[in-house]
């Protein structure tokens, strides 16, 4: 025979005044099984918890209800002192008759009823649960991150001068990501390379960092403290221990593609380097556009200008596995694409650009040496339009949400545009100005009062090529109007979106996305940097549109949270997981298709739990056909008696 | 109308060879029709096997058993079961591979199509016969059954005497097979869920009238289940008696045993045995009407199990029995599935 | 007088999102009648045909599931299977006879305490002029 214990909260007057609590802790004890049942004024006092503990003791209870609170609330607190009182802890359940009851309702007597019915059910509950302890598991002290922006940049050197090693991983050729594109950063204008590349050599050279780049993760699996990683190396056919950056072999290679550094401003060649500060400092031969490398050799000009030959045709990608115990998933964004806004002629006019296109104009090391020349004429812009909100803020064409970083950078392209070109004219169309952040507000100030920066509130209707000049049609809604300006050129401040393969790398590493695609934290509030996924943390503009500062604030968090993990020896998993009844499991395999967490495998026709992996869902329960495949402490057996329980009386 | 005779040629073969365990056929039935199942172990009893239009039975059903059979087996004789399917059973096959039930090696599979028949309807056809003693019933090139009876022959346009679940036959042919006998053609069908539409016409207090009445009739013999090729479960959820008990049963489990209804047939209780066999046979039946015609009552119950063939087909675009490969109905989703029923 | 039918509810509520966003229905001291009697279960995923069909068979005059909103999930992707496998359910249970506001889901986020409030609110009112359900209810 079971021997529960039933507690009734008053919670002063917030249970006891909608709720008859003597009245419940009466009717459960009648209950068969119920061997004693009280009230008190506030259960979580410490008279309160002593109450309980005594009861325990006194009264030999195997397992205790506690009438109270949302169980997000107290239970730890209730299942601590059922604990101290010689109990398992999961032999204690909680009812929550304050939020879903007493607060809700007005009507004392209908109230009472349901929260008995409430209670009851909690009872039938925890005569079932079973006694468990929770699940242990030795850590991996490794760490991966993926990306290799400045959010990825700061957590690997966080997490490799905490002591833990690290593998970051870049898909492109070298790490730096869009910081390492922009010529000056607000609202200091630092020179944005010269605040990098420091960071950036630091990483090359850290012990405890491998730098894998040119490569992707193809696959994780495995559960936190334990992820297991195959990542793809792709091929560079050149060997950075023995390539000298002579840079001869660019100089021969035929083929001409745009380069993706400047945004398509110049051409590149098949081999090349990024850029010149790149990590690591070697060349890459892109395969995907040198002709012949997969079934012959190339044209081979360049492995027969290279002296330290140090190209190699016959690398092959090369999958490389690692386990680790955390991952910081910093995969960064890329501006909305540029198909998507015809309406202003992006894409179609040479001298319409993006705001990155116009970091590498300003770039001291970009295509015009810091010139501000027109792509189409090379003539210097003497009025230039540019357009905040392009893509962004607009539910109904484009992007709802704010892209957070346009103001600022807009203002400071306007004022480096007035630096370079003193006697030229800037305009700036926004919608409103989001200046928050330290020297933010008086950064615009500046760009308005000191560089004459004209702003015009209002969006752009059209823009079209004229004569040479693209005319920017407009509404000035603070004056109401009309505005046509004969611009030279026009940056447009695209929305920021999710990196290109996020949709794809979100579901390799089973992180939920948002409804706009960025990479969804675990709680908007108070868990910021984790993601859903238990041992995965994110870092950066893949999980929302932000700033230099935010980025590396929130990458310092990330790594925080990933040493949190990595300082472990162990790692504790509640113990409610799923068990399977072998002789009714038929091993059909549906349990195995429908877990989210690759918990469960079939083996020898049966059905197992990986209980490390088990995150106790329950969606195999409502799948078997044959009831084989249960969640422990929350058995269909236990919801069949709860059911009853709530619609008794 | 498919003749079998390669078929009885490749059995014979497979007997001979010991290429098989035995083979799955249909045989004359004791009162002359409907034909009965017929399993054959010797190749000159390969002769008894017939090809009719009252060759009924699923007998995929039997794979159930010979999985328990063979499981007893010691050592277990692992050769193949040949199998003689229709389109219907053929997918019965399917349900069971994709559920990893039986692996494909397990079974040989003799495959007839039903061309643009069927098989009759055992109470069309007596009513038909009104008395009469039926010696043979053919398919001719016109698509009329012949029934030749003492009396002589009568011709009946098939869809006269077809069993109303040949008439929404969508797959009239098998879809997996070692040997097929017969042509692919594809019967047209109009209303492949007609008989579902006529009941959701109703209105609901209509609709519940006609099931109240027709579950009301329920005595829970269980024969339907007994009959269904996947209700191959060792023990029902509805059962909380005949716990499959094995040394490794815990107290814990035999106690865990959950009473989701009473053993007794009344009403709400049929009603929620039926509704409890209707959404395990969502995604999975393949409507061969085993359940309806072995059904002691005559509760339509292939008309419950059609409707959730329909909406897979309607809601999820989901075909049942054609892949071994795809994931079952209720183990898959689409982004897109409808919600629009909910808040 | 006779007293006005009250229905007994039963609500499946997720842990994540639909429970507590009937907290903070709750915590913000939003009112709707006392008729649902909440079960938290860990997913909507993990409710089984066999949780809706029992209610009824014990004498719920409605059942209700709620889940996270799609994408949401906390597990993920339990809530798609959910909303699949009770779609089935409903059809079923809508063809045998059964009032189609008897069985009910709904996406509550945890921040959707105003939206918890009126599900219920409206579940109640479509519920009252049903009267008792004894369609499916074990005969005593």
């Amino acid at each position: 025979m079971k021997r529960t214990g039933v507690f009734v909260c008053h919670c002063g007057i917030n249970i006891a005044g909608t709720v008859d609590v003597k009245k419940v802790a009466e009717e459960l004890a009648k209950h068969p099984g119920v061997v004693h049942s009280e009230d008190y004024v506030y259960m979580c006092s410490d008279p309160g918890q002593n109450l309980i503990e005594q009861a325990i003791k006194e009264k030999k209870l195997d397992s205790i209800v506690v009438a109270c609170c949302s169980p997000n609330l107290h239970e730890t607190t209730f299942r601590n002192a059922a604990n101290r009182a010689g109990i398992n802890s999961f032999r204690c359940e909680i009812a929550n008759i304050r939020e879903q009851c007493s607060w809700v309702h007005k009507d004392k007597p209908r109230a009472t009823r349901k929260a008995t019915k409430i209670a009851h059910s909690a009872v039938e509950k925890v005569r079932q649960n079973e006694s468990l302890e929770p699940l242990s598991v030795p850590v991996t002290r490794r760490a991966l991150v993926v990306g290799g922006g400045i959010s990825g940049i700061q957590a690997a050197l966080d997490l490799a001068n905490s002591g833990f090693e690290v593998i970051l991983v870049e898909r492109s050729p070298s790490i730096g990501g869009h910081m390492i594109q922009l010529s000056e950063t607000f609202p200091t204008l630092d020179c944005s390379q010269c605040i990098l590349t420091p960071k950036m050599v630091e990483v090359s050279k850290h012990p405890k960092i491998k730098l894998m780049t040119y490569s992707e993760v193809q696959d994780v699996t495995g559960y936190v403290g334990n992820f297991k990683v195959k990542i793809l190396k792709k091929p560079t056919y050149v060997d950075p221990a023995k390539c000298t950056l002579c840079d001869e072999c660019t100089k021969v290679c035929p083929i001409v593609v745009p380069n993706e550094f400047d945004l398509g401003l110049t051409g590149r060649r098949a081999i090349y380097i990024p850029f010149p500060q790149a990590i690591p400092a070697s060349y890459t031969l892109d395969d995907k556009n040198c002709p012949d490398i997969s079934t012959t050799i190339a044209c081979g000009k360049c492995a027969d200008v290279c002296k330290p030959k140090a190209i190699d045709y016959d690398q092959k990608p090369e999958v490389i596995e690692e386990e680790v115990g955390a991952i910081i998933v910093a995969t960064g964004f890329d501006l909305y694409e540029k198909e998507n806004m015809a309406e202003y002629g992006f894409g179609k006019y040479p001298d319409v650009l993006d705001g990155l296109q116009f970091e590498r104009l300003l770039s001291a090391s970009g295509p015009t040496m810091g010139k501000i020349l027109r792509p189409s004429d090379h003539k210097e812009p003497k009025e230039v339009v540019f357009i905040q909100c392009s893509g962004s803020r607009d539910p109904e064409n484009h992007c709802a949400y704010c892209s957070k970083i346009c103001c600022m950078y807009t203002a400071k392209h306007a004022m480096l545009y007035k630096h370079h070109v003193h006697d030229g004219q800037a305009y700036v169309f926004y919608i409103d100005i989001r200046s928050g952040g330290k020297g933010y507000e008086e950064f615009v100030q500046r760009t308005v009062e000191e560089d004459g920066v004209v702003y015009l509130r209002g969006k752009v209707s059209k823009i079209f090529e004229d004569k040479g000049k693209i005319v920017v049609w407009g509404m000035d809604t603070l004056t109401g109007k009309a505005i046509e300006i004969d611009a030279d050129m026009v940056v447009l401040a695209q929305a920021m979106r999710p990196s290109k393969g996020a949709q794809e790398l979100a579901k390799k590493f089973k992180l939920a996305m948002d409804k706009d695609g960025f990479l969804a934290e675990a709680h908007p509030k108070l868990r910021p940097v984790e993601s859903v996924t238990s041992g995965m943390f994110l870092a950066g503009a893949a999980q929302a549109p932000k700033d230099i500062p935010e980025a590396v604030a929130q990458a310092s968090g990330a790594a925080a949270k990933a040493v949190v993990i990595l300082s472990q020896e162990r790692l504790f998993h509640a113990p409610t997981v799923a068990r399977v009844t072998n002789n009714l499991c038929t091993g059909c395999g549906m349990c195995v298709a429908v877990c989210p967490y690759d918990a469960l495998s079939l083996k020898d026709g049966k059905a197992e739990v990986n209980e490390v992996l088990c995150e106790g869902c329950g969606t195999c329960t409502a799948t078997c056909l044959r009831s084989a495949i249960q969640v422990k402490n929350l058995t269909q057996h236990q919801v069949a008696e709860m059911i009853e329980a709530c619609l008794g009386g | 109308m498919a003749k079998i005779d390669t078929l009885k040629e490749e059995a014979r073969k497979l007997l001979q060879d010991g290429k098989v365990k035995y083979i799955i056929g249909y045989g004359a039935g004791s009162n002359g029709w409907p034909a009965a199942p017929l399993f054959i172990k010797q190749p000159e009893d390969v002769d008894k096997l017939i090809w009719d239009p009252t060759c009924i039975h699923n007998l995929v059903r039997f794979l159930v058993d010979e999985k328990r059979r063979k499981g007893k087996e010691k050592p277990p004789d692992k050769r193949p079961v040949g199998i003689f399917v229709k389109g219907c059973d053929s997918r019965a096959i399917v349900v069971l591979l994709q559920e990893k039930f039986i692996e494909r090696g397990d079974v040989y599979i003799l495959g007839i199509s039903c061309e643009k028949a069927g098989v009759v309807d055992d109470a069309k056809l007596a009513k038909k016969l009104a008395g009469k003693k039926v010696i043979t019933i053919e398919v001719d090139d016109e698509n009329r059954f012949v029934l030749t009876t003492a009396g002589g022959k009568i011709e009946v346009p098939v869809e006269e005497l077809l069993a109303e679940r040949c008439l929404e036959c969508r797959a009239n042919f098998p879809v997996i097979y070692d040997v097929l006998s017969g042509e692919k053609t594809k019967r047209a069908v109009d209303k492949p869920f007609g008989s579902v539409e006529k009941i959701e016409s109703l209105p609901v207090e209509e609709r519940w009238a006609f099931w109240k009445e027709q579950i009301d009739k329920c005595i829970r013999c269980y024969a339907c289940r007994s009959a269904c090729p996947m209700c191959y479960c060792d023990e029902c959820v509805v059962d909380s008696i005949q716990l499959a008990v094995s040394a490794d049963t815990t107290a814990d489990e035999k106690a865990g045993r959950i009473k989701w209804i009473q053993r007794s047939a009344a009403p709400s209780e049929n009603m929620i045995y039926h509704l409890v066999r209707a959404i395990h046979l969502g995604g999975r039946c393949i409507d061969c009407g085993e359940c309806e015609r072995v059904c002691p009552l005559d509760i339509p119950l292939r008309l419950l199990n059609k409707k959730l063939e329909k909406e897979a087909k309607e809601l999820f675009d989901y075909e049942v029995g054609f892949d071994p490969d795809l994931p079952a109905l209720i183990s898959s989703f689409r982004d897109d599935d409808p919600q629009d029923f909910i808040r | 007088m006779a007293e006005e039918f009250e229905p007994r509810i039963v609500a499946f509520l997720c842990k994540w999102c639909s429970s507590a966003g009937s907290d903070l229905a709750g915590v913000s001291r939003m009112e709707y009648p006392p008729n649902v009697v909440p079960i938290q279960v860990m997913c909507s995923g993990s409710v089984s045909p066999l949780y809706i069909f029992s209610a009824f068979n014990k004498g719920a005059d409605g059942v209700l599931v709620s889940g996270c909103h799609p994408g949401d999930c906390h597990y993920i992707k339990g809530n798609y299977y959910a909303r699949r496998r009770l779609n089935l359910v409903k059809q079923l249970l809508e063809y045998i006879g059964l009032e189609p506001e008897r069985f009910q889901m709904s996406w509550i986020s945890a921040a959707e305490g105003t939206k918890y409030t009126q599900v219920i609110k409206d579940f109640v009112k479509e519920l009252k002029p049903l009267g008792p359900q004894s369609k499916l209810r074990r005969t005593p």
